[in-house]
């Protein structure tokens, strides 16, 4: 009886001890919440996983971890290696090479606003950021290691134990917590700085060329009320330049890459792909999912006369014609320079040269 | 012991993902459907030979280039009625902060309120459609597509619709 007594007073004890122990380290995190700056107009519809909330440490180690080559099994590949800030997080080239020398499936995607997506990769087949990490980190054609490799290299630095005690209260290193700092640090990629924000912002007055092809971006063609428009926006639309949506935009009549249709099986996706941000879209030639197009005026092009049919060709872009009874998009060659003007507002130098996105292993912070 | 904690913490952590982003890949079948799901008693999966198995309707509604059609379907308030949704005398309380959130295979998304569809509250009449002038609905369009006669603008239409969801307002 008495034996049993003390063993419940123990049992208690320990379990006042790790509640404390917990609320003391929710409190610690919640010390250092990480404060996300985002224009109004980008609206508050994104979720942060309840279990990985944006702490500044967590952050800051997920920045370490996105540049760190430790992550590959080569020690020569990080994140940023296809993924370059110069370059809106992409790497100016159709498919990108991995450590075995093979290229990539498609072509690497901006990360830009990624705290408003919900479908991530191009088929849309991870549901978020730290699923998604997982893929380029693990792939054998890719970084090719496995998160408990990358988390075992890890724990044997000098500096990386200390980095996660501070975002996830405990030096040891799981392949988890990998994924969750690479995805806090991801979602503060946040681009909101270009000509055209400011310009939303009332401090930065657009060109006529720039007025001309912003009209012509966001209006759907209307020939019988003579409205002109190239109906970019009915997916690019809104401030943050994409809506998440997933079309076949009649790149091809039989698609080599089946696109969404890999992931749901589904006849009806067959050739649809994500509609990726425009953001920064300046700076991230080739376009398409298979990087076929080098220029802006080439992606004008196939929307304006080259659109093949299929069965899911998306009607938004089929039925899209400034002619009465037209077939096409048909606007003028002096249109789509206008349009292209407006897509160079789109280019964010704040996003680019932003230090707390740079490199912070060549800052004297030894990796 | 310890490395094996590692992995296996990094193997349900992967699986669990994998599953949770995987989930829709189960889901191939020939014949179109469409779901009805969320504050539901019973969950459906439905085709247009499902449908048939319902009161048919059939509206007059000017699209957007303002033609007349006939459109053929079953009402939304009659799908959601089979479901087991609170509509009707249930349409009270804290059932009015429900919404319904229709979905299309695109990643398209509006809404409609419960009172919005249910005939106490309204005189209009939403449908689903699955023929337009006697003919199925054209590719790109149809199978499913929400006719909403009363919307000026048709913008609550969603074609090729694929999932309609009853949904408690959280806030």
């Amino acid at each position: 009886m008495k034996a049993s007594n003390q063993s419940r007073k123990i049992i208690i004890s320990i379990m006042i001890g790790s509640l404390l122990l917990l609320s003391f380290k929710v409190y610690e995190n919640q010390e250092k919440p990480y404060n996300l700056k985002y224009p109004a107009y980008f609206g508050g519809r994104f979720t942060i996983p309840e279990d990985n909330p944006l702490t500044r440490d967590g952050v800051h180690l997920g920045r370490m971890l996105f540049y760190e080559t430790k992550l590959s099994k080569t020690n020569q590949f990080s994140c940023s290696s296809c993924h370059q800030q110069k370059l809106a997080f992409t790497d100016g080239k159709p498919f990108s090479e991995g450590i075995d020398g093979s290229v990539t499936k498609r072509s690497t995607m901006s990360l830009a606003n990624l705290l408003w997506v919900k479908n991530f990769f191009w088929d849309g087949r991870s549901n978020s950021l730290e699923a998604q990490a997982i893929v380029p980190l693990t792939d054998p054609h890719e970084m090719g290691q496995s998160l408990s490799e990358s988390a075992s290299k890890l724990e044997k630095t000098s500096n990386y134990p200390e980095l996660f005690k501070k975002a996830f209260g405990s030096s040891e290193i799981f392949g988890d917590k990998i994924v969750k700092a690479l995805a806090q640090f991801e979602r503060i990629l946040i681009s909101s700085d270009s000509p055209y924000d400011q310009y939303l912002n009332g401090t930065y007055i657009p060109t006529e060329q720039e007025l001309r092809g912003m009209n012509l971006f966001m209006a759907g063609p209307q020939p019988q009320n003579n409205i002109r428009g190239a109906n970019c926006g009915h997916c690019h639309g809104t401030p943050k330049l994409f809506k998440e949506l997933f079309h076949n935009n009649g790149l091809d009549t039989i698609p080599k890459d089946v696109g969404r249709m890999e992931f749901t099986g589904q006849e009806i996706d067959r050739g649809r792909f994500r509609v990726p941000t425009l953001r920064n879209i300046a700076l991230t030639s080739p376009y398409m999912h298979d990087g076929r197009f080098k220029t802006l005026q080439q992606v004008l092009d196939h929307y304006n006369e080259h659109i093949q049919q299929s069965e899911t060709l998306s009607p938004f872009i089929a039925e899209a014609t400034n002619q009465v009874g037209g077939k096409s998009l048909l606007l003028l060659e002096d249109e789509k320079q206008d349009i292209i003007s407006f897509l160079h507002m789109l280019t964010d130098s704040t996003f680019i040269s932003n230090p707390d996105f740079s490199n912070p292993h060549l800052k004297g912070i030894k990796p | 012991m310890f490395m094996k904690k590692i992995f296996y913490s990094t193997r349900m952590f992967i699986i669990s993902l994998l599953m949770a982003s995987a989930g829709l890949m189960a889901q191939t079948t020939n014949k179109p459907f469409f779901t009805v799901e969320g504050e539901v008693l019973k969950p459906l999966k439905l085709t247009v030979e499902d449908l048939l198995n319902l009161k048919q309707t059939e509206i007059k509604a000017k699209d957007r280039e303002a033609k007349e059609h006939i459109y053929k379907g079953v009402r939304l308030i009659d799908i959601l009625d089979s479901a087991g949704v609170t509509l009707g005398k249930e349409l009270r309380g804290e059932n009015l902060a429900k919404y319904i959130l229709i979905k299309a295979v695109d990643g398209y998304e509006v809404i409609f309120s419960l009172p919005e569809v249910d005939p106490e509250f309204t005189g209009q009449t939403i449908i689903l459609a699955y023929q337009v002038d006697g003919n199925p609905l054209p590719k790109g369009e149809g199978p499913f597509r929400i006719v909403a006669p009363n919307d000026k603008r048709p913008a609550r239409w969603i074609r090729e619709l694929t999932t309609i969801k009853v949904v408690f307002s959280k806030e």
